[in-house]
């Protein structure tokens, strides 16, 4: 058998046990790998109203068919669980190693369950796993916790682990691997902790085969060369994510001071020439051929990033514009184990709440000293972090400003403002699990492409269209940061698996994944409702630049979101109707 | 020929093991590669490594059957003569001379001097020097 290993290993932590268990194939054929198929173990596991921080939660950590292949970019690991920020379903991906190892320790995924009553970690090498006690571990950052895993196993163990700020079920908690790559948002650190789980510890030995491992071989490495390391992607390796600073700051949709500005005036400091000035190494994943990872040293702080999302959320958006002391706050989330993409968000919110004197947070945009406070008080909820813990839906609900409260469905926004990038408002609106630039990014053909941004025309279809090739790309699993054809992924995917896969199986598939994430979400009671934007976007003219004057006005979002219901044959309140699922299998 | 590392270069993909080992061995398995490389952060450095088969064919001599030969600018195995004694592994100085799953070593012949390796090394980490 080609691809899959075929077996899940699942761990019930309530009773400390570890079973093995086949992997469902018919699922795998309809779910594909990763996102999908951890939704759909997660959809037939987890029932509508489980606590998210509750033993009845479930976290999958998923490969794909491709995992641990020579299919380049295809090193990242999908974990699915109940978002406890959002209360949607949830599905991260996390780069590094940690994929490769788990699918060459003989398992296509982890299926972690109830929760333990003491901390523990769990130690896979191949067939012998184990439930070990953490206690020594307990209470450390991530990087340390890491660190102090390779010196008892050895540097060839990859450590998914937790910070304290999941150990305190902060709702915006991470999973850290590979000292600097993350699962980072809606929470998955927060199960993790909840589970009392710190860590799971693998190394595999083992291998992956391919139903035609020659003919897998000569169209990948044809893709490698001729579709892989071109200039459509290569920016990844010359720059890295940074790059897209200046793109954002020139199209007026660079997060500045939580989303009042779409310019930011101390922009030089984070543009990516200053990041690339203060860089040591590129890095990347196993199998990647890009290697997106810029490994600097700015001031005293080494850390591989910022990435574009913390230059920008928690950058600009806070006012800050020193690349050192955003490195170091990059650093400090890590090491804490938060997603910088929502501490950036609350901090942002804590400060223009602060400086409209609807209620004094004490800290003001630029503010370094109190910013580079809050990661540490947040992870730990103490002082002024116990309030910015709960995120910043919840401290909208309770001290006010929820016209610029920057989230839907409890997750806070990344870095585009949709007001200059009129489909970005759609991607938000509905992705499943809330603000998310992972599920489709229209921006990359609006603002940094050659359609009009400031229109509706075109754009629902545009949206559905990247939902769909997201979602099954991220099934197989492959990097957001190749640009390859529907067509490649499934000739690669033909030969690995020995039968006949086409481009519309593929594209049928992600609609099938897309489809399947808002069964779960309407089990859960949300529906159209949940489909807004923050009045900000609707109707806060952005001041200056090339988005100056513009809004993205409710009326013509509404039009938006009526047409993209219509085009996935949704009825008006965003259900599927009976039609749409028998089609897609899901009836 | 011989392979030359140059650690700057590399970013830790281990595509030059999956091809190794994918081509040779028929499966995707870094432990069944003619090379090793490792990319890790080691106290909040990056740290990359590689051992690489350098031609000296301490091996060769090492070999008590003469199953080991140096054969038309390549290391060549013959698998009836070896009886699996592990000399050729205690004589290789990098340690990357490993066996594969039957004990036999896994011999770098160097893909008849246009190794998969190389090929698939996306930013010039791993090259080809000139013959020995």
């Amino acid at each position: 058998m080609g691809g899959y290993q075929g077996l899940v290993l699942r761990v019930d932590l309530t009773n400390q046990k570890v079973t093995t268990e086949r992997l469902n194939m018919e699922w795998a054929a309809d779910y594909l790998g990763g996102k999908g198929l951890g939704m759909k173990y997660l959809y037939e596991e987890v029932g509508p109203g489980a606590g998210a921080l509750a033993p009845e939660n479930k976290l999958i950590f998923m490969t794909g068919p491709f995992t641990g292949t020579i299919v380049p970019c295809s090193g990242k690991l999908s974990i699915v669980t109940k978002s406890p920020a959002s209360g949607t379903i949830l599905d991260c991906s996390i780069g590094g190693s940690a994929a490769v190892e788990i699918k060459r320790a003989g398992y296509d995924a982890v299926i972690i369950e109830g929760k333990s009553d003491h901390p523990v970690y769990l130690l896979i090498e191949d067939d012998r796993v184990e439930l070990r006690e953490a206690k020594d571990y307990w209470g450390l950052g991530c990087h340390d916790t890491e660190e102090k895993f390779k010196q008892t196993y050895g540097d060839d163990y990859s450590v998914l682990s937790t910070g304290p700020a999941g150990e305190n079920l902060v709702t915006f908690a991470c999973i850290t691997s590979d000292m600097y790559r993350q699962a980072g948002r809606g929470g998955v650190g927060a199960v993790m902790g909840s589970k009392m789980l710190k860590a799971v510890v693998v190394k595999g030995t083992g291998g992956v085969g391919a139903a035609d491992i020659q003919k897998l071989m000569e169209v990948a490495h044809n893709a490698f060369k001729n579709d892989l390391l071109t200039d459509t992607n290569l920016w990844a390796y010359t720059d890295g994510t940074p790059m897209i600073v200046e793109l954002s700051q020139t199209t007026g949709i660079l997060p500045t001071n939580n989303f009042q500005q779409g310019n930011f005036d101390k922009f030089a400091g984070i543009k990516s020439e200053s990041v690339t000035a203060a860089r040591l190494a590129k890095k990347g994943c196993t199998s990647c051929g890009l290697g997106c990872g810029n490994f600097i040293k700015a001031g005293d702080v080494v850390v591989e990033g910022p990435e574009y999302e913390t230059l920008s959320v928690a950058g600009s958006n806070c006012g800050i514009g020193d690349l050192g002391a955003i490195a170091k706050f990059n650093n400090y989330c890590d090491a804490y184990g938060l997603d910088s993409i929502s501490t950036g968000g609350v901090i942002a919110f804590a400060m223009e709440m602060t400086e409209k004197g609807i209620h004094d947070f004490g800290i003001r945009f630029g503010d370094v000293e109190k910013y580079l406070e809050l990661p540490g008080l947040i992870a730990t909820r103490r002082g002024l972090g116990a309030e910015l813990a709960n995120g910043v839906k919840k401290l909208a609900e309770t001290y006010g400003g929820r016209e610029f409260a920057m989230q839907v469905k409890g997750l806070e926004f990344p870095g585009y403002d949709p007001r200059g990038s009129w489909g970005m408002g759609l991607a938000y609106a509905t992705a499943p699990r809330g603000a998310c630039h992972m599920s489709a990014w229209p921006v990359a053909e609006e603002a940094y492409g050659e359609r009009d941004p400031f229109t509706i025309e075109g754009k629902a279809e545009l949206v559905k269209d990247l939902q769909h090739y997201n979602a099954a790309k991220f099934s197989l699993i492959l990097c957001d940061f190749w640009a390859l054809s529907f067509d490649l992924m499934a000739e690669m995917l033909a030969a690995l698996l020995g039968r006949e896969i086409t481009a519309g199986d593929l594209e049928l598939a992600g609609e099938r994944i897309f489809n399947l994430a808002r069964l779960f979400n309407i089990r859960e009671g949300m529906g159209a409702k949940d489909d807004v934007l923050p009045e900000r976007i609707y109707s806060h003219p952005l001041p200056g630049g090339a988005t100056m004057g513009k809004t993205l006005p409710e009326g013509e979002f509404k039009k938006m979101l009526a047409e993209y219901y219509s085009l996935r044959g949704w009825d008006e309140n965003g259900r599927p109707t009976p039609e749409k699922l028998a089609r897609l299998g899901l009836a | 020929m011989k392979l030359k590392f140059q650690p700057e270069k590399c970013i830790g993909c281990h595509l030059c093991e999956l091809a190794c080992s994918g081509y040779k061995e028929g499966v995707f398995n870094p432990a069944l590669a003619r090379l090793q490389v490792s990319s890790k952060y080691k106290s909040y450095n990056l740290v990359n490594e590689a051992r690489l088969c350098d031609r000296c064919l301490k091996c060769v001599d090492a070999c008590t059957t003469g199953a080991l030969k140096f054969d038309a600018a390549q290391l060549v195995l013959n698998g009836d003569e070896c009886v699996n004694c592990g000399a050729c592994f205690e004589a290789c100085p990098t340690g990357v001379l490993r066996p594969g799953g039957q004990g036999f070593p896994l011999v770098c012949d160097g893909c008849r001097g246009d190794p998969y390796c190389v090929k698939w090394c996306p930013h010039g980490a791993l090259l080809v020097e000139e013959a020995r």
